[in-house]
């Protein structure tokens, strides 16, 4: 592959100037390692998505003058931040410049009378929190990907975490951002004029607007977060139940209880509990008749945990869950939160372990719709599997969003073995998660919670959740980009500019 | 955790011969695949040249998927060996890596990034793509039978015993002390002081008859024919002289001739390896080394890659420490330390010196929050950039055989470096 026209010299010496000879990458493997996140990735057809450069900016600055650059030269621009997203954002689908962030990690200022910190977007939650403890203080965003995913990431796909009933997700927590505009602008978004407020109610409320648009509105930089106490007690009951629906029941009266310390539930299925039997060596094995799993998390100081934690573990036995003890309590809640374990590798059908790569699709779901949803699911792996044996169910997990119990995180954990991928696979591959997403759809939830929905498949249903809303996003995209040099291709985007072209909507 | 597969797999058939990327691809891909599928990334923040590169090529996850990306005909090895220059051989990331952790225990498998680096490196090497500093540091070595560790300052045979002036230690012997070429050459403090402190504790030992470099630098850097070939000189010359015994003081030493020379020679390889620091520990406690003068020092230690993170050795350096009276001791704790590293190693200070300087001064930041006066390390290698580090930082950098002979009224004689 060479390089586009459009980026060879002089563009590349613009761009060396600004950023230095080191920092502007267009070695093949350089490019070749930024095309891909852990989402399911078509191997076979990796060099479709390899951008045509790599840059590595340390500022702002820097930031918005290779934007500045690109646009003047119409090269699209690939926001990549930890790279460990799940619907693709960071994925390039037209080549162009891919812009790393993780330079940008340094930590700008912690405020401890504020309670708030201001860091570079590169930075990771883990390293951030090394830092933060040394002061008791903690930034309690907790995605699955914490020990690697970036606060800038999280802008771009407005995070969920998992401890967010307790804390709120990444768009309570991220007070204020710098971010650079498509044009090369820079524009602070976030309450107040100093960058450190949690609410107003001044102007329109733009923080939410450039949160999650998965890099297609510009480059968030710069980050003032919102911190906590860093909790003095954690507890992490897990309860077994002999099938999924006490155990879905438990898990709706811990959620709708009110107890201030919960910071989350997770209810693992019947397909779980048998996949990690299965093949799951983290799991601390039970007996047979244990069919379904609810782990509720609590954290705050000693004296409220343990008052709250009362309060859990009475409605956990009122619904008849048998509680687990406190080895496999900590053990299971350990290496499903701290190391995020899961196993990599499935089962053909005939039973044989291969190396799976583990993928999770995921929706927002009321309460009162998971265990039709959990069916319908289910059925749709089932029927791909019968087709091709690259795909393994691996179970459900489900997990509370806020701390009334309305809504959930429903994930259906679904092993593919990509070595096998082909276009046909691929294919099936597709329309499945479209089918997934219909089914959140019209149980009346959303068609992720967490990842994003801007993938092949699940994309062309995107309008359809938001009604008139998609319109609105076509105009804000061409108001904002108006060259579509943005990581363009995502969210079907394009259409703001085939209207241009006469294509009705 | 036992790992059954480490050995048939890692026996590099082509290295330094017909290096064939499909022979290397069949051996590598499926290790390769299992973290390309994971994509989990946990091994990132804990390298320590990602840490302060923040550059994505030149990580654990970036060196795996390279393989895939070589099967599938994408990348070739021109393509990538350059990058592979950038890793310490630390072996952080295995630990960190949810294969090791979990399906290890199952599946008898661990991540093994390191041996996977060395690997390229070495096919890099096959195919007549060299990286200039360690072409060039091979070749001297190889003139010299030792690592050219003083720069423009010829190092040679009639020479590496040099450091052992005056302590009247025999040759040869059942049981030898073996002394890398960093501290026989650069910092002659580190093995006189281990070589008083035997002696203080009345146990036998000589010198090599014909010491050359342990050979395991070369396999680092992928010059594996070179390092077989300085093994086997080595392994002759301790047969010819009835040796059974080696000790180490230098961790290098200690993986190359417990991890490569039984891989080079098989079952019949027959030496008894000893680690110096662990032979102290145990003196310590069973009273034949007492520590009784006071050392005014407030420390922390720095755990060593190679014997923490990839053998597991972090006790008796703190039981060596804990008993030396008058210190002040800020531990850090093991775990906390599979991030930190010094940069010495794999080679990274001959290609890349502004990068180990880097992980050395970030380094040496960790320590200067705990409001240390002194750095101790148990590695040579580590001790020359940590050292270049701690003086801007008005940090001492000392190695932990040294503070031991001084709280048993050792003059150690020799030197800390230039």
């Amino acid at each position: 592959m060479t390089i586009a026209p459009e980026l060879a010299e002089p563009v590349l010496e613009e761009l060396r100037q600004v950023l230095g000879d080191e920092h502007v990458l267009t070695g093949k493997a350089a490019r070749f390692n930024r095309a891909r996140v852990p989402a399911p990735f078509p191997v076979h057809r990796w060099a479709e998505r390899v951008p045509d450069l790599v840059v590595l900016p340390g500022s702002t600055a820097e930031v918005s003058e290779v934007v500045r650059i690109a646009n003047a030269h119409r090269i699209p621009i690939v926001p990549r931040d930890g790279g460990t997203g799940l619907t693709d954002g960071a994925v390039p689908l037209r080549h162009g410049i891919v812009v790393d962030v993780k330079r940008m990690n340094d930590i700008k200022e912690i405020d401890e009378v504020n309670r708030t910190c201001t860091v570079g977007t590169g930075i990771n939650m883990l390293k951030l929190n090394e830092v933060l403890g040394k002061y008791g203080l903690i930034y309690p965003d907790d995605p699955a990907s914490y020990p690697c995913s970036l606060v800038g990431g999280r802008i771009g796909t407005s995070g969920w975490s998992l401890i967010g009933s307790r804390y709120g997700h990444s768009r309570d927590l991220v007070l204020s951002f710098d971010f650079v505009l498509p044009s090369g602008k820079v524009i602070h978004l976030g309450d107040g004029a100093g960058h450190k407020l949690s609410k107003s109610s001044s102007g329109y409320q733009l923080k939410h607007l450039f949160m999650g648009h998965q890099g297609t509105l510009g480059i968030a930089t710069e980050a003032t977060l919102k911190l906590f106490p860093k909790p003095e007690a954690e507890l992490s009951p897990f309860f077994a139940f002999p099938d999924y629906d006490s155990a879905y029941r438990t898990v709706g009266q811990l959620a709708r209880a009110g107890v201030a310390t919960f910071a989350g539930a997770v209810l693992f299925d019947e397909w779980k509990v048998d996949y990690l039997r299965r093949d799951d060596e983290a799991y601390i094995s039970q007996p047979a008749d244990v069919r379904a799993l609810v782990c509720a998390v609590a954290y705050g100081y000693e004296d409220e945990v343990i008052a709250g934690g009362r309060r859990l573990m009475r409605i956990a036995k009122e619904n008849g869950a048998r509680y687990l003890g406190d080895e496999v309590s900590e053990g299971d809640w350990a290496a499903r939160h701290d190391r995020y374990a899961t196993p990599l590798h499935g089962r053909t059908k005939a039973g044989q372990v291969v190396p799976m790569s583990w993928h999770c699709e995921d929706a927002a779901i009321n309460y009162s719709n998971l265990p039709q949803v959990r069916i319908e699911w289910h059925e749709i792996v089932r029927k791909l599997r019968e087709r091709f044996d690259m795909f393994d169910d691996w179970g459900m997990f489900t997990y509370t969003s806020a701390n009334t119990g309305v809504d959930y995180l429903a994930e259906i954990d679904v092993g593919i073995w990509e070595q096998q991928l082909d276009d046909e696979s691929w294919a099936a591959w597709v329309q499945a998660k479209k089918d997934i997403a219909a089914v959140a759809l019209h149980y009346g939830g959303s068609i992720s919670a967490c990842h994003g929905s801007c993938r092949e498949g699940e994309v062309d249903l995107v309008p359809q959740e938001l009604g008139g809303g998609y319109d609105v996003m076509l105009d804000v995209k061409r108001a904002i980009d108006p060259n579509n040099i943005m990581n363009p291709g995502k969210y079907g985007l394009d259409r703001a500019y085939q209207l241009d072209e006469g294509v009705g909507r | 955790m036992t790992d059954m597969t480490h050995h048939e797999a890692d026996t590099s058939p082509s290295a330094n011969g017909d290096g064939s990327t499909e022979e290397f691809v069949e051996q590598w891909r499926n290790a390769a695949y299992n973290c390309f599928s994971s994509g989990h990334k946990f091994c990132r923040e804990v390298c320590p040249v990602m840490q302060v590169t923040r550059n994505e090529s030149w990580t654990p996850t970036a060196f795996h998927a390279n393989v895939v990306a070589m099967e599938k005909g994408e990348l070739e090895i021109a393509d990538i060996a350059e990058d592979y220059v950038n890793c310490t051989g630390c072996g952080a990331c295995e630990l960190r890596c949810p294969n090791t952790l979990f399906t290890g225990d199952f599946y008898r498998f661990r991540t093994r990034t390191v041996d996977l680096v060395k690997a390229v490196r070495a096919l890099a090497v096959d195919n007549d793509v060299h990286q200039q500093g360690w072409q060039r540091w091979n070749l001297l070595t190889d003139e010299r039978t030792h690592e050219p560790v003083l720069g423009d300052t010829p190092v040679s045979q009639e020479h590496v015993r040099d450091w052992s002036d005056g302590l009247n230690i025999p040759v040869g012997g059942e049981t030898i002390l073996f002394v890398d070429c960093e501290a026989a050459f650069y910092r002659t403090s580190v093995p006189r002081a281990v070589a008083q402190l035997l002696q203080r504790a009345g146990y036998e030992f000589g010198l090599m008859n014909e010491q050359w470099c342990c050979g395991g630098p070369a396999a680092e850097m992928g010059y594996l024919e070179q390092s077989k070939r300085f093994a086997r000189h080595n392994l002759d010359d301790w047969r010819a002289n009835g040796v059974q015994r080696v000790l180490v003081l230098d961790p290098h030493d200690y993986i190359t001739f417990t991890e490569d020379y039984p891989k080079y020679f098989g079952a019949d390889y027959e030496i008894e390896i000893v680690l110096v620091v662990e032979l102290l520990a145990e003196m310590i406690r069973d009273g034949r080394l007492n520590p009784t003068i006071p050392i005014e020092r407030t420390i922390t230690y720095h755990d060593p890659c190679r014997l923490n993170k990839r053998k597991g050795v972090w006790k008796e350096p703190r039981e060596i420490l804990s008993a030396i009276p008058g210190l002040v001791f800020n531990d850090v704790d093991r775990v906390t330390q599979w991030s930190y590293c010094s940069g010495g190693g794999g080679g990274l200070p001959i290609e890349k010196p502004e990068l180990t300087a880097k992980i050395s001064e970030s380094r040496v930041d960790k320590a200067a929050e705990l409001g240390v006066d002194t750095l101790v390390s148990a590695c040579p290698w580590s001790e020359r950039p940590l050292s270049e580090a701690g003086d801007a930082k008005q940090i001492d950098v000392i190695d932990i055989h040294e503070l031991l002979a001084e709280s048993l009224g050792i003059e150690v004689g020799g030197r800390r470096g230039e």
